[in-house]
């Protein structure tokens, strides 16, 4: 017994209790919980039944939910741009020049604040008698008031728009990391080879940006999926449904209506798109060939 | 490629005069370049925060004018001054400085108790709590919120910091960081310290982590950034509305007084300040470890 006392599995156990005891209660409980949970139609008002698959059924014709996850899919959409665009960003910091530093931190602050903060900026910026409307229009390039968050054919890409903006200096800020640990003598290995400024590119900086790439796409496509925040603050899913994503559905269905029952369900369902999506992006990247970014 | 690089490109003795001063019109006209693309950038995306501020500086009639008003046409701090009055800042700032503390100590002391053996330990489950811990990120818990608002309840801390920090206190990313920073900490460092004779926990705190400053400002300051913006969970766990976070208090204040524009402005201004200050003073740090980290 002593013997165990001292040896090193114990003391690996003994550091690691706190965090596992945390994490199974708060990480591994609602997984598991959350399956028992979804076949039943527990709420805080009336008795808990089993119903067995019901929720699910009802789910997929749940037409509201079936438009939620539609917006989510769209929202997927800013992954793409969100990385070619901090790609290049990143790029352009990655350059010694004078006060390159104040630059970079410039281009952070949208990440450091607050996402109700920013969204109360551009609910402004956006709303009615706007800044944003007063320029374009001074600028000549609209002639009336855009309703861009009223707008149900608009409200769901001025969201995008936000969350990129809000995005950019984060993904921008790994990529410089990525571009800053590529060996220099690389670069100069292969200009002493006769290589021009395009195959450095092609051939140095994008192959060994792969890593980089993959973890950004996949961490911006979990953060497109679960966008809620600036929806919630912005546009509460309206005008409509036309904002309506899957994350602020689960959310009205479980914290508002407390039907905790159905909106389980729901979430596993999201959950198991999640899932495919994420092996989709590893597919893609294992298998080689072009690097879609 | 930078401009260093070019530098280097260029053979030591240009062949006449002609060529150098091309080449050095040529490098002006870069640099010119990549200072106005930095400048749209900058001006795109900070841009709205220096709208605000303005906002906020803005006496009232000046504000729903018409066209809109983008610069004051006198600075006046009376919408600080009211917001501050009205609002009790300082109970609020309180309230969301003992969460992020709470919130980024938590992250910190766990993250690094945790990823410490997975890192230099040989131990039995070792593979099993990695599976574990990998099996987390496969399998996406979407709907954590609504167990972790049963499991707040169930432990009575509804209402309470503890509930509010608690499902944020340990994260699976955070573990992985710290372990993959301590794999390259050199395996000397623990062998000295157990021929000194001093425990395992003693090596930890002492040798190992100060090691690892920059990784645990990584995690302190990310921590602290969705500690201090948080403002969902709290809303749900607090009953409370003197207990709410600055931007719980917000929203709050977003929906009572919708109308007053620069009220809002400037406490909003108040509420992201602290937190962009703490970036300016940490940023070396922070970006360091994040560079680290990353290339694990």
């Amino acid at each position: 017994m002593t013997k165990w006392l001292r040896s090193e599995s114990f003391t690996a156990w003994a550091f690691m209790t706190p965090g596992l005891l945390l994490l199974a209660v708060f990480v591994f409980w609602p997984i598991i919980y959350s399956i028992p949970l979804a076949l039943t139609d527990y709420s805080v008002i009336s008795d808990t039944h089993y119903v067995g698959l019901d929720n699910f059924e009802a789910a997929f014709k749940d037409r509201n939910f079936l438009i939620s996850i539609w917006n989510s899919l769209v929202y997927v959409l800013i992954v793409p741009f969100l990385q070619i665009f901090s790609i290049l960003m990143a790029v352009l910091v990655n350059s010694r020049i004078p006060g390159i530093k104040i630059f970079r931190t410039t281009f952070y602050l949208p990440v450091v604040t607050s996402m109700v903060a920013v969204a109360l900026i551009w609910s402004w910026l956006l709303g009615n008698n706007s800044v944003v409307n007063y320029l374009l229009m001074q600028a000549g390039l609209i002639s009336k008031d855009i309703h861009w968050l009223s707008d149900s054919s608009l409200a769901l890409y001025v969201l995008m728009f936000i969350t990129m903006w809000k995005g950019l200096g984060y993904y921008m800020m790994l990529y410089l990391a990525g571009l800053q640990n590529i060996p220099q003598d690389l670069y100069e290995a292969a200009r002493v080879d006769g290589a021009s400024r395009w195959r450095l590119i092609v051939h140095i900086t994008l192959p060994l940006l792969r890593p980089y790439v993959l973890f950004c796409t996949l961490i911006s496509l979990m953060a497109a999926i679960r966008v809620f925040d600036e929806v919630y603050v912005l546009t509460k899913g309206g005008p409509g449904t036309a904002t309506l994503t899957s994350s602020l559905y689960i959310f009205q269905k479980g914290m508002e209506q407390f039907n905790f029952g159905y909106a389980s369900a729901l979430g596993l369902i999201v959950g198991a798109v999640i899932a495919v999506l994420s092996i989709i992006v590893f597919r893609f990247n294992r298998k080689g060939g072009v690097n879609p970014y | 490629m930078n401009l260093q690089d070019d530098k280097m490109l260029q053979s030591p003795l240009p062949k006449n005069e002609n060529s150098r001063i091309i080449r050095n019109l040529g490098r002006v006209v870069r640099m010119t370049v990549i200072y106005v693309l930095l400048v749209l950038l900058a001006l795109f995306l900070m841009g709205p925060f220096l709208w605000l501020l303005s906002v906020s500086l803005m006496p009232g009639r000046n504000i729903f004018s018409t066209p809109p008003a983008i610069f004051p046409t006198f600075i006046d701090f009376e919408n600080y001054a009211q917001v501050w009055q009205f609002m009790n800042f300082p109970k609020y700032m309180l309230n969301t400085v003992i969460i992020t503390a709470l919130g980024v100590i938590f992250n910190v002391v766990l993250a690094s108790l945790t990823g410490y053996p997975l890192a230099v330990f040989r131990f039995k489950g070792k593979n099993l709590v990695f599976t574990l811990l990998i099996s987390t990120m496969i399998i996406p818990s979407y709907t954590s919120f609504i167990v972790h608002y049963l499991t707040i309840q169930g432990l009575h801390l509804g209402n309470t910091y503890l509930g509010v920090v608690l499902p944020g206190a340990v994260s699976v990313f955070n573990i992985f960081l710290m372990r993959q920073t301590f794999i390259h900490i050199p395996t000397d460092v623990r062998d000295s310290g157990k021929m000194d004779g001093a425990s395992e926990f003693r090596i930890w705190w002492q040798l190992v982590l100060p090691l690892v400053k920059p990784a645990l400002a990584v995690i302190s300051l990310l921590e602290a950034m969705s500690f201090w913006n948080s403002f969902l969970w709290p809303i749900v766990i607090l009953n409370d509305t003197e207990l709410y976070p600055l931007a719980a208090a917000l929203t709050y204040l977003n929906g009572q007084f919708a109308y007053n524009f620069g009220w809002i402005a400037a406490g909003t201004m108040i509420s992201v300040l602290p937190i962009i200050i703490l970036f300016l003073f940490t940023q070396r740090y922070y970006m360091e470890g994040l560079a680290g980290a990353v290339k694990g």
